[in-house]
């Protein structure tokens, strides 16, 4: 049996949690019964590391320096390599390295940490400083917290030690240590301007091809405003006033939660788990925020909004539901799209016939049971060659998932959409779904399909697999 | 249905409408509280000769570095041979980076695995991870070998591979017989240059050494005839294919020892395999008896070549990489050397080709000024192209020099070869210095085209610099590495990238009277 050597990177098999009290807390609202996240096992291929989930949820402070406190590689290898996008500044897009090498790894790195600090502050200066500690950093002890904290004083502006080192465990437990990072350090150190109105947070929603400027315009339209946003296309000043929101709203789940729960007990404010995949999620999460706001006012203008864009969506996509109504997908994805894309597919005819699972909390399994049919496969385990077993099985038509699935899938002769964090093109909103109908077209239809598929015409024997 | 419809736009176009251009300023009220005058005159500053020397007085931050770490390069060079599993000892996350950066850059699928290290084996030590992973490996994908590289994490807390996989074997997760190779790898020394020289040196000798075969170069009844040939660190899938084209055009026997081409090139027949070619196990050892080695890396293998002309007694030939009309001839030369043989008639007629189209495109290359980033045989190789063809390197930049082979550094080579032309007469040659420091550098003394990596390409824009991608990684063009660069044949690749990209500069910037039908 093929098995699960070829997923690769971000988004890929999910995902340990090496810290017991993340299991209850920050996993779902249902206490998980056995080990939910087991251990990655060694001798295949995992995911991405907690330092790596680090950097994924607080790169998207746009305007924030984010120095890697470690050897060249850990910057090396990651910088500038994911889609979120920026509407301005763009020093987070910036590697900036410590470079540590053999001789600071016997003698330790502080000089060297405190230097870059006070030239990045100097040169570039900052709205802060967000320090990453590596498995090197952490396993010679090397003090950041108390470097950060004597750096932060001298040179006047914030100075953030993230203390998520790559051995800590997986990309997902290093979300939610960013997370902590931010409450412990940035949320509720400042206040927004007084005629600053005041309204929802959108937490893990990181702007990959723009998806939250569709959003934002989307709340805008029925009077809502975004207080902060964590941390897509951010700055750093309007996450320190996140406390003062009146409803987060936790896009992403496997994420997040713990940070909206946090803040729910800290300052009392409501959150909710929405999605914008798909017209149905959307208008859910748009009347959600507006039910949680206590505005009348706003309900009203949100179901407004919502049955006129849906009357306006479900019109443009008529053509596209024609050419896709039976076709059958294999979603492979995690955290809140596992659940909401399937939806958003469901509205566009397309059946899901099997789903990945392993990435998903028990409430998003749940989610993801109330919305397909008794025949949909579930895949408990990472792999791309896993999930095409499973696309041969079911004889779906097309593989959804994330682009480093994509080469294997490209291999295998099937269509492909990338709908994880390396994607071009954005599928939140009700614009977002005409796109995704757009792409799953352009992806079904494209003639290479039937160019790969025959053999070349002096090889007279059939192609072995006829999908 | 027709492809416009529906006008749905992309992000290229969506964002330039009003409404986003508008929550665009919107959003100016969190910024630095800075004005936009501030903020020009920070920028303008940024590119001051003042604040060159200040950036270049810089000792302790690395800003947009152009290096990747060595377990990167070992996993590269372990996919260079035949059913091998690369396998990293470490933390899950460097795993992670080093597929997603060598399958971004080849658009494949990059099989390797992770012990997945965590904090109770930075504790007790990695052993357990190990032993486990190796089961766990060699169960699921059925390699014929394992190539364990270390990451910092294992070299920090001392792990000891050697008797890790000796207590494998022992516990009987293993056989006594099955190969596994390895190599320490910390990133805090070298690169990935450093790194591949490393897993190429530890295959090589583990192979050779467990085989009980005696080297006797050039006297082995069949393999005396052959030719071992290294191509290095080598991100051109293509350049295996033109390596191999010349060679058959040689007529002689050969065994490339790491090609990881297969692997990063394999065809689209509907099902994936795991692995893809490679040099076989058994041409390891047969290797020592070879008629001598031709190494396109020098730099790079380093470790590699010492143990060949060491251990093998073998006659080394080792170039760098081998760009351009002179940089071919000698590798044309050091093949007849080793081998004995002429060279064909063949490629002597396509060199004449090459020369005859250099000499059609010279008049828009002459005294074009140029900037260069990339390892250092790489480097070597396209200063010796810029000179031959009138191009004027003048910043050159090795994050990961200074390398040394024979005593002979990188930033001396690259200097000396400079001061043979008049037309490298104005290069300076910056070693371990990174990508801030070419910004400063193109920005202040201004150039005509950069050579480079997709990394190069914030600078280029910041500078307005046309950027011709040559080398590791190129994440955002596609296909380039299917063709190759060295060799007559990529000599006419890169000089037609390179005219190209001047003559479409030319039509892009004309000011009408000068828009015309030929060039």
């Amino acid at each position: 049996m093929k098995h699960s050597i070829l997923s690769e990177g971000d988004e890929e098999p999910m995902d340990p949690v090496r810290k017991d009290e993340f299991d209850s807390e920050a996993c779902g609202s249902i206490a998980p019964k056995a080990k939910p996240c087991p251990r990655p096992k060694p001798g295949e291929a995992a995911g991405g590391c907690s330092f790596d989930g680090a950097q994924i949820t607080l790169l998207p402070i746009m305007d924030a320096a984010h120095l890697v406190h470690g050897p060249i590689a850990c910057a090396g290898n990651s910088w500038e390599s994911r889609g979120t996008l920026s509407s301005g500044p763009c020093l987070s897009q910036y590697g900036f390295a410590t470079d540590l090498t053999d001789s600071d790894i016997i003698f330790g790195g502080e000089k060297k940490l405190k230097e870059s600090i006070d030239y990045i502050a100097e040169r570039f200066a900052p709205p802060a400083i967000f320090v990453y500690s590596t498995c090197v950093t952490a396993l010679i002890g090397e003090d950041m917290d108390a470097v950060c904290k004597t750096a932060a004083e001298r040179i006047g502006i914030p100075v953030i030690p993230v203390n998520s080192p790559g051995f800590v465990g997986s990309k997902n437990l290093g979300n939610r240590l960013a997370g902590d990072a931010l409450l412990q350090y940035v949320i509720g150190t400042g206040e927004p301007e007084p005629l600053t109105p005041l309204g929802v947070n959108l937490i893990g929603e990181y702007n990959i091809a723009g998806e939250m400027w569709d959003i934002e315009k989307l709340m805008n339209s029925a009077g809502i405003t975004v207080t902060s946003r964590i941390t897509g296309d951010a700055r750093y000043k309007e996450i320190t006033w996140a406390h003062r929101a009146k409803v987060n709203m936790v896009v992403c789940s496997r994420a997040l939660l713990g940070l909206a729960k946090e803040m729910e007990s800290r300052y009392g404010i409501p959150y909710f788990e929405g999605s914008f995949y798909g017209a149905k999620e959307t208008t859910y999460s748009l009347r959600q925020m507006a039910f949680l706001m206590n505005d009348r006012e706003m309900e009203r203008r949100v179901d407004r909004l919502t049955e006129r864009e849906e009357a306006r969506l479900s019109q443009d996509l008529r053509p596209y539901r024609k050419l896709l109504k039976g076709k059958r997908a294999v979603l492979y994805t995690g955290g809140v799209k596992s659940w909401s894309v399937i939806s958003a597919l469901k509205e566009l005819g397309v059946q899901v016939v099997g789903v990945g699972t392993n990435k998903s909390t028990e409430d998003d399994v749940r989610r993801i049971a109330d919305r397909v049919g008794d025949d949909t496969e579930y895949i408990p385990e990472g792999g791309a060659s896993r999930i095409i077993k499973t696309v041969r099985e079911r004889k779906a038509d097309i593989m959804i998932a994330g682009g480093r699935n994509m080469y294997v899938a490209m291999k295998e002769q099937i269509p492909f959409i990338d709908i994880n964090q390396e994607r071009h093109k954005a599928y939140a909103g009700y614009e977002g779904l005409l796109r995704l109908a757009k792409e799953l077209t352009y992806s079904l239809a494209n003639p290479i399909w039937k160019l790969a598929a025959s053999p070349a015409p002096w090889d007279k024997e059939a192609h072995p697999y006829d999908r | 249905m027709s492809k416009d419809e529906l006008n749905i736009k992309d992000n290229t176009s969506l964002f330039k409408e009003e409404r986003y251009v508008q929550q665009r300023e919107n959003k100016k009220q969190f910024e630095a509280p800075c004005s936009e005058q501030e903020t020009a005159e920070a920028l303008a500053y940024s590119k001051s000769a003042e604040y060159m020397e200040k950036n270049f007085n810089r000792q302790n931050v690395v800003i947009n570095p152009h290096k990747a770490c060595q377990p990167l390069g070992s996993v590269m060079a372990a996919l260079g041979f035949e059913k091998t599993l690369p396998f990293v000892h470490g933390s899950q996350g460097c795993n992670a980076y080093f597929r997603s950066h060598l399958s971004r850059h080849f658009k494949e699928p990059t099989p390797s695995v992770s012990t997945s290290m965590t904090e109770d084996a930075a504790v007790f030590g990695g052993m357990n991870n190990l032993i486990d992973g190796l089961e766990n490996s060699v169960a699921l994908y059925k390699p014929e070998m394992v190539a364990i590289c270390t990451t910092c994490m294992a070299e920090v807390i001392g792990d000891d591979l050697n008797s890790f996989i000796g207590n494998a074997r022992i516990k009987g997760v293993i056989s006594e017989e099955y190969p596994v190779a390895y190599c320490n790898t910390p990133s805090f020394v070298g690169s990935h240059i450093t790194g591949y020289d490393a897993m190429i040196k530890g295959i090589l000798s583990y192979l050779y050494t467990r085989s009980g075969i005696e080297s006797k170069p050039g006297s082995g009844a069949d393999s005396g005839e052959k030719l071992n040939v290294l191509l290095g660190f080598e991100p051109y899938t293509g350049n295996f294919a033109e390596l191999r084209k010349i060679l058959a055009a040689f007529d002689t026997k050969y065994t490339i020892l790491g090609d990881h081409s297969g692997n990063y090139d394999s065809p689209a027949t509907g099902e994936y395999e795991y692995y893809y070619g490679g040099t076989k196990l058994e041409d390891v050892p047969q290797a020592a008896n070879a008629l001598g080695t031709l190494s396109l890396q020098k730099y790079t293998l380093k470790k590699t070549q010492e143990y060949i002309s060491g251990t093998w007694n073998q006659q080394i030939s080792a170039l760098s990489t081998p760009l351009g009309i002179k940089g071919t001839d000698q590798l044309l030369e050091a093949i007849s050397e080793l081998t004995g043989l002429p060279v064909p008639a063949s490629l002597t007629e396509e060199r004449g080709r090459v020369v005859d189209a250099l000499m059609d495109s010279h008049p828009y290359l002459h005294g074009k000024r140029v900037a260069l980033v990339g390892d250092p045989d790489l480097l070597i190789g396209l200063i010796g192209f810029c000179l031959e063809t009138g191009m004027e390197p003048v910043h050159i930049v090795c994050s990961n020099g200074d390398v040394d082979y024979n005593e002979v550094k990188f930033k001396d080579e690259a200097e000396a070869l400079l001061a043979t032309s008049p037309y490298g007469s104005e290069a300076t040659v910056h070693v371990g210095k990174d990508l801030w420091h070419m910004r400063s550098l193109l920005l202040n003394d201004t150039v005509d085209l950069a050579i480079g990596s997709s990394h190069l390409k914030f600078a280029a824009k910041d500078a307005d610099v046309p950027l011709i991608r040559v080398g590791f990684p190129i994440f955002d063009r596609h296909h380039m590495h299917r063709y190759p660069i060295i060799g007559y044949q990529g000599t006419l690749n890169l000089l037609s990238l390179i005219v190209n990209t001047i003559l479409q500069q030319l039509d892009d910037n004309h000011s009408g009277f000068n828009f015309e039908l030929v060039r």
